[in-house]
């Protein structure tokens, strides 16, 4: 193996694919970047088992051939090099040395042999997709996703690709965000994907890119330009949750969001840390906020809202609500209600945009 | 005819008095010594052969006594430490009825030796109450007390002494704890001419603990010290964690006197409620302090009981002071109690020494801890299990279960008597199965599941559906803890607890805490450790274990030869 490279190319190429790389591992290999010298350029490529990166780019190739080496060491040695081209030479099967200018290293890799292989996912038939339109989603939903690992299925973002549209859906349990957005062609499937990979495809692909998006038996893989990310995909079926969202909900109050939202700070000062359970009276032209924690003390707020329905009292975990708010792309939301034990909607008002999107919240047992 | 009612004859009356203040070895080493403390002793030194049958000699380097007082001495209801019933309120001697001596003399081949200036001195001897000879002799300031032949007379009596063991025994159990009321006394005891107690004057009681028992108990002693209206309690009590079911030390004093009272040490115990496995009993030796008016001391022969006048009162107080002793997270144990190696853990060891000629007030001059609600970084996780944070006098490791077991456990105690947990409303509610004994025992704790967070519904067969669930963390898994708190509940863990809401409350924070294995982020750990440290009992987790080991400062400048 044999190839020179400008310094600006090895750090783009390293930086698609550090992020990937584990930064403590148990199996040593998986701390290497995989470097594959072809006739295309230099393929590099990192992974944590759970989902591998890797991507091309340009290079004066002299001798095909392929080495692991050690990827924080390269990522460093990138850095300080001074500009100019950088020439790689394989010495033996896992070793390596890098000249630019008069600087020289000799670094020690493993065999290429030791490199996960990657999953055979196979892109013809892909669905396509604008980069920008996933970066929504993903943006608005995968928050919502549960942290905790007992139901593994709650860990993903549940993907739906119909003919007609694509939606992503999230939750935790207590709590679920939700977003549809119209699309052309495609083949329907429900995918569970890790949040983590839909975070790669975020910070590697830019907005205009267009994406395309194959998936096999157990992975999904994802490829643009040439960078591909796979993933393991989370088993299914996911929930029924068109089922819990409420259709009959009969309240309603449109509020400004970034005074909903400061009011909610103001009160989880005096909110319990555990729980954060505040207290939301609807009635007439205002909404009444309070909160009580023994030991510490009680806080109550007020603010003018639009609301339609019978008097409500309903309590809430206040992070819940403005983690919400915070995904909520306009100034004004409109909250839909039933009873205090029922699921509440969270929407925006006056969205100029082809998506749309909804939240929902559980509320938090009152007591008197 | 002749009167059938006679005064009885004065040695009779000796005799009888004796049967109720001298009932074995032990009761004469106890009036001998208690005479030698009140007459000023610096040096107490005790022999007894036989188990004390053939032998009790008692010496003491004190005031002693004159040929007329000496003589004095032994007639009944003779004392020179009160006057009048008035004195008997709020009397500091040990001694204050004029009994002891005559008792004694009735029921033995006794002898008195005393000199009150180191020059003339006064020798009696009295066999069974009967005054044999008053002789001159030359000898030190002081008295010495010889008892022979216990019970010669009294057969009955003597019948009644148990094997040499048992009664050498009870006299180092009533040396020891005299010894405790004084550490600014010496005291020796030889049985048989073996040394059994010899403890020179100390500085202070846990000096005098260490002498008495050795580091072993004294290392794992908390300073107690806690004042409420009249009464002052001080003293030791142990370390939630090394305490052991068996082998406790249980030692109760009032007005410096030592007496029996297990209902003060069964207050004491309660102090401990939460912080200790069930069946362990924690040493505890408290010195309580009150108003001379506020206790009767004369209402036992012995003077073993003393009667309060707010009994209640004093129960109350001593629970606190024993909760409080545990609450500061000096209360942690220190790396290495335990037999890690010599010297370890002498950090927190002198909590409680008094500093010699130091004013009363700074018996236990360290300050607790100050519970900084936000710990200072860095805080590590190791083997993602344990924190690790500075304090001012060392590094802290904390168990993460074991401490937001502790944590859980305060709230929820607080919600189970209070109204309910807030409770989070399931969007997907969950399904679970239970066994038929399961299902029983979510029917009986149905309420306190509701009031921690669980709203259950019998769903179909021996299924159930739950509404509602706690969330404690991010980490939390209702379902599981579910599960785990129902089959602990029905298969009667903590089945030691008394109290069916502590019981509850331990269990449910132990399953719903974060285990031991779970990484936490940085701002997780900060919270935890914030919770922990304004918890009222930071530093025992509920099962008796401890929830932080504190690594002394000074224990690595003495590794790394910086001391
Ligand atoms: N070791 C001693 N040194 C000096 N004086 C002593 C000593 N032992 C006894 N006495 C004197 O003898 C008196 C009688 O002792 P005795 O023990 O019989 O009665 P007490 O100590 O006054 O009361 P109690 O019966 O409650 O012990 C004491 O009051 C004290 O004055
Ligand atoms: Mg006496």
């Amino acid at each position: 193996m044999k190839f020179t490279i400008t310094r600006e190319q090895l750090q783009e190429g390293l930086g698609a694919v550090a992020a990937a790389i584990p930064a403590k591992t148990t199996l040593p290999v998986l701390a290497n970047v995989l470097l594959e010298a072809t006739k295309q350029g230099i393929r590099l490529s990192g992974t944590d088992l759970d989902i591998a990166v890797s991507t091309t780019v340009p290079a004066e190739v002299d001798a095909e051939g392929a080495v692991t080496l050690p990827a924080k060491k390269l990522v460093d040695i990138a850095r300080e090099l001074p500009a100019g081209p950088v020439r790689f030479a394989a010495a033996g099967e896992a070793r390596v040395s890098i000249e630019c200018g008069r600087s020289k290293f000799k670094l020690l890799g493993l065999p290429r042999e030791e490199f996960p292989s990657f999953p055979a996912v196979k892109f013809d038939g892909a669905w396509k997709a604008a980069a920008g339109v996933v970066h929504k989603l993903v943006g608005h939903v995968a928050f919502a996703a549960s942290t905790e690992e007992s139901r593994p299925i709650l860990n993903g973002v549940l993907w739906e690709l119909r003919p007609d549209r694509m939606r992503m859906v999230a939750t935790n349990g207590h709590r679920l965000a939700k977003m549809d957005v119209p699309a052309k062609g495609g083949s329907t499937a429900d995918l569970i994907v890790p949040p983590k990979a839909l975070e790669q495809i975020r910070r590697l692909f830019a907005a205009e890119d267009a994406i395309e998006v194959a998936k096999s038996d157990n992975h999904i893989g994802f490829r643009a330009g040439g960078t591909l990310v796979f993933s393991r995909l989370i088993e299914g079926p996911y929930p029924n949750y068109e089922q819990v969202i409420p259709r009959e909900n009969d309240k309603a109050a449109t509020v400004d969001k970034a005074a909903m939202a400061a009011a909610l700070r103001r009160m989880s000062v005096v909110a319990s840390d555990q729980t954060h359970r505040i207290r939301l009276a609807f009635a007439g032209g205002a909404v009444k906020f309070s909160v009580q924690t023994p030991d510490l003390g009680e806080a109550q707020d007020e603010l003018p809202v639009t609301y339609e329905g019978e008097p409500l009292e309903i309590g809430f975990n206040a992070m819940y609500l403005l983690e919400i708010l915070k995904y909520m792309p306009t100034d004004e939301v409109r909250l839909t209600f039933k009873a205090p034990e029922r699921a509440s909607t969270v929407e925006p008002v006056g969205w100029n945009d082809p998506a749309s999107y909804m939240a929902l919240v559980m509320p938090l047992r009152l007591v008197d | 005819m002749t009167a059938k009612i006679a005064v009885l004859a004065p040695r009779v009356a000796d005799q009888i008095a004796a049967g109720e203040v001298v009932e074995r070895p032990a009761s004469v080493v106890k009036e001998l010594v208690e005479n030698a403390l009140d007459a000023g002793a610096g040096a107490i030194r005790v022999a007894i052969e036989n188990g004390g049958r053939t032998l009790i000699r008692v010496s003491d380097d004190g005031d002693g006594m004159g040929r007329e007082d000496a003589e004095l001495a032994l007639a009944r209801h003779a004392t020179s430490k009160i006057r009048d019933p008035a004195d008997l309120i709020g009397v500091a001697t040990f001694g204050f009825r004029g009994e002891a001596l005559p008792a004694i003399a009735s029921v033995a081949r006794f002898e008195l030796e005393t000199s009150p200036d180191g020059r003339a001195g006064t020798r009696i001897g009295v066999v069974g109450g009967k005054r044999d000879a008053v002789a001159d002799v030359v000898r030190q300031r002081g008295t010495t007390v010889t008892v022979r032949a216990l019970f010669f007379n009294t057969p009955a009596r003597r019948k009644f002494l148990r094997a040499q063991a048992t009664e050498t025994r009870a006299v180092v159990e009533v040396l020891t704890v005299l010894a405790l009321t004084r550490p600014d006394v010496a005291f020796t005891l030889t049985s048989d001419d073996r040394s059994l107690i010899d403890v020179p004057p100390a500085a202070g009681q846990l000096e005098r603990v260490r002498a008495l028992w050795g580091a072993g108990l004294a290392d794992t002693l908390l300073p107690v010290a806690h004042c409420e209206g009249p009464l002052e309690v001080r003293g030791f009590a142990q370390r939630p964690a090394q305490a052991r079911p068996a082998g406790r030390k249980g030692y109760v004093f009032v007005r410096g006197r030592p007496i029996r009272d297990p209902f003060i040490l069964r207050a004491g115990e309660a102090g401990y409620r939460s912080t200790i496995a069930p069946g362990d009993r924690p040493s505890l030796i408290l010195f309580l302090d009150l108003p001379g008016d506020a206790v009767d001391v004369n209402v036992h022969p012995a003077k073993l009981e003393v009667r309060f006048r707010e009994k209640f009162f004093v129960e109350q107080v001593v629970e606190e002071a024993v909760r409080r002793a545990l609450g500061p997270l000096a209360a942690a144990a220190p790396l290495g109690v335990g037999g890690l190696g010599p010297g370890i853990g002498g950090a927190w060891a002198d909590v409680g020494a008094v500093a010699p000629g130091g004013p009363p007030g700074e018996l236990f001059p360290r300050e607790p801890l100050t519970p900084d609600t936000r710990p200072p970084a860095p805080l590590l996780q190791v083997f993602d299990t344990y924190l690790l944070f500075q304090t001012d006098s060392g590094v802290a490791i904390v168990d993460q279960h074991s401490a937001h077991e502790r944590v859980l456990y305060e709230t929820v105690m607080r919600q189970l008597s209070g109204d309910g947990a807030p409770a989070q409303r399931l969007l997907l509610p969950l399904t679970v199965e239970f066994t038929p004994p399961e299902l029983d025992a979510i029917e009986t704790q149905r309420e306190l599941l509701r009031r921690v967070g669980y709203e259950i519904e019998p769903f179909s067969g021996r299924t159930v559906v739950v509404h509602t669930a706690p969330n404690p963390h991010p980490r939390f898994d209702a379902a599981r803890c579910l599960q785990e708190l129902v089959a602990d509940l029905a298969g009667g863990r903590f089945g030691g607890w008394a109290n069916r809401l502590e019981r509850f409350a331990a269990t449910f924070a132990c399953r719903a805490a974060i285990k031991a294995g779970q990484r936490l982020e940085l701002e997780e750990m900060r919270e935890l450790v914030g919770r922990l440290l304004t918890a009222t009992l930071p530093a025992h987790d509920v099962h008796g274990r401890p929830t932080i080991v504190q690594l002394p400062k000074e224990e690595l400048e003495r590794r790394f030869g910086r001391s």
